[in-house]
């Protein structure tokens, strides 16, 4: 252990000036998590409000997932997971046009579409899909259909970039040797640029299915649907047992969704 | 040997074929299933093509203009403060732990693949399985209201989303260090600082402050379960029905993730 904290303190590799950095970088992230953690665990948290150890230990274990609770978490499940997929499809599918408005090779015009495609693009992808799924309820009431509405917003603006980055970074050659040919651009894009990208794009919509689950899984607790909603009801009547049930379904239908969302990837990509 | 390839044509053909048929069966029974999951959700299709009415009604006269003067209060701002506060400690936390846990999870420098690889796979990939909105209101439940509830909701999405990243880079690493290590006897600790660290430390970076950003976007609505931070004034204007207030908020939020982005990139280049 010595030999460690000589080799340490004492690098002839490094420089003084490198040294002096190193330290003022340790002593800003030290203070700054030195002052956060004052400001927020000591003087923003209640903690005559914080049970005693038995007590936390207590409702740790009241939230023991009820069995028995399972069948009726079944369909709730179900529903998120078809959330899930039918906000895939529809960015998926709305996705294409924004990326190609978004993408300075395929851009109709640099002023008007460019701007625009690139605005959805921030606006969706900076926006939690629980305000998406907030303005969806009140205007539509409540249901999966405001959950979808709201996952495909939040997913389009991912899809749209990756798809935009993926045009753009297009091997030109194919499209060269198509225009030799006389093709025109619809031909030159649908057979040029269209079987380049569909492998990344096809991948990139199976990834966000997989996070779709995710974030299905707790639009419901503002009143879109799923599992959500059966979980926070739990929650607000106090039983804990239930809602453990709920959060176990959760976590294995997404690990489940993970292990199939990896192996339909890996196939893809390699053909 | 025109038979050869006439043979081989026919069976490139048969492929071809048969691959044709998969896909089109495939679009089919997805189409057939998608028909089925509208009737399944009693989806209203006639309110779907309504929909654009009320909706663009409430745009207009409902949400917008969104309610900057609320957003700018100083309440408000206090609790941007808290949410930017949140995000970097929870971050912080989370990655002090990820780090022994993401070498521990690299498959080709784990120090013990019976035991510690197992558990530190086990509990990211559990930590990754937890929505933070749902962890959040869990900790509310059995801690306190408040912020301390937040922070930890935040370190195990760290865990979740870092941990995973950074183990998949610690096992693209160039194995000699590591060996060349080993051979001079070091201790597993060595061998981590001195061969895997200086190899992962410019990817690990990185992915430390992606993973900040993502927590950021988590910590400005884990106040919604009473979690701390602005998640909480979004959520009682919401139940009061002042869209404008609400409206004012998620311009704050959107603002905020949008700067965090812009820094984390700038961060990321400075780095590199």
């Amino acid at each position: 252990m010595t030999g460690l904290t000589q080799t340490l303190s004492k690098n002839p590799l490094r420089e003084p000036g490198d040294i002096a950095r190193r330290y003022t970088v340790y002593v800003l992230v030290g203070g700054a998590v030195l002052a956060t953690s004052i400001h927020l665990l000591v003087l923003g948290t209640d903690w005559s409000r914080m049970g005693t150890l038995a007590q936390i230990g207590e409702t740790v274990a009241s939230l023991t997932p009820n069995l028995s609770y399972i069948p009726k978490v079944a369909e709730p499940l179900f529903e998120t997971a078809l959330m899930a997929f039918w906000g895939t499809l529809l960015a998926v599918i709305l996705s294409i046009p924004v990326a190609y408005l978004g993408a300075t090779r395929t851009t109709p015009s640099m002023l008007l579409g460019f701007p625009v495609g690139r605005g959805i693009i921030i606006l969706s992808r900076s926006t939690h899909e629980i305000i998406f799924a907030l303005i969806f309820v009140a205007a539509l009431g409540l249901g999966p259909l405001p959950g979808i509405l709201a996952l495909a917003c939040r997913s389009i603006g991912f899809m749209s970039k990756t798809t935009a980055e993926a045009i753009e970074n297009v091997d030109q050659g194919p499209i060269e040797a198509l225009e030799a040919t006389g093709a025109g651009k619809a031909s030159q894009f649908l057979f040029g640029v269209v079987p380049q990208v569909s492998p990344t794009f096809l991948g990139n919509a199976i990834f966000q299915f997989d996070i779709n689950i995710r974030r299905a899984a707790i639009l419901g607790m503002v009143g879109a649907g799923g599992i959500g909603l059966h979980f926070s009801e739990q929650m607000k009547t106090y039983n804990y047992g239930n809602a453990g049930a709920c959060v176990l379904a959760v976590v294995v239908l997404v690990i489940f969704g993970e292990i199939i969302s990896n192996r339909l990837r890996t196939r893809i990509i390699s053909g | 040997m025109v038979a050869a390839v006439e043979t081989l044509y026919k069976s490139y053909r048969s492929d071809q074929r048969r691959s044709r048929l998969l896909k089109f069966g495939a679009a089919l029974a997805l189409l057939v299933f998608g028909i089925w999951t509208i009737s399944y959700f009693a989806i209203p299709i006639d309110r779907l093509a309504r929909m654009f009415g009320p909706l663009g009604n409430m745009l207009a006269n409902r949400i917008f203009p969104p309610d900057l003067a609320y957003a700018s209060s100083s309440k408000i701002l206090l609790s941007v403060v808290e949410t930017v506060e949140m995000s970097l400690l929870g971050a912080f936390i989370g990655t002090v732990i990820t780090i022994p846990l993401a070498w521990w999870a690299a498959w080709n420098i784990t120090p013990s693949r019976y035991f510690l690889y197992p558990l530190a796979r086990g509990i990211i990939v559990f930590c990754r399985s937890l929505p933070t909105l749902m962890l959040g209101l869990l900790l509310v439940a059995i801690f306190v209201f408040g912020p301390f509830a937040g922070v930890l909701a935040l370190v195990v999405g760290t865990i979740g989303f870092a941990g995973k990243l950074m183990a998949e880079q610690a096992e693209a690493i160039d194995m000699g260090p590591v060996e060349a290590l080993r051979a001079t006897g070091a201790g597993p600790l060595l061998v981590f600082l001195f061969a895997i660290v200086p190899q992962v430390k410019p990817a690990w970076t990185g992915i430390i402050i992606y993973n900040w950003d993502a927590r950021l976007r988590s910590s400005t609505i884990l106040g919604f379960v009473g979690a701390g931070g602005i998640g909480l004034h979004l959520r009682e204007k919401v139940s009061l029905l002042e869209y404008h207030g609400a409206m004012g908020i998620i311009v704050l939020i959107i603002l905020l993730v949008i700067l965090s982005e812009a820094i984390s990139h700038l961060v990321r280049q400075w780095l590199r």
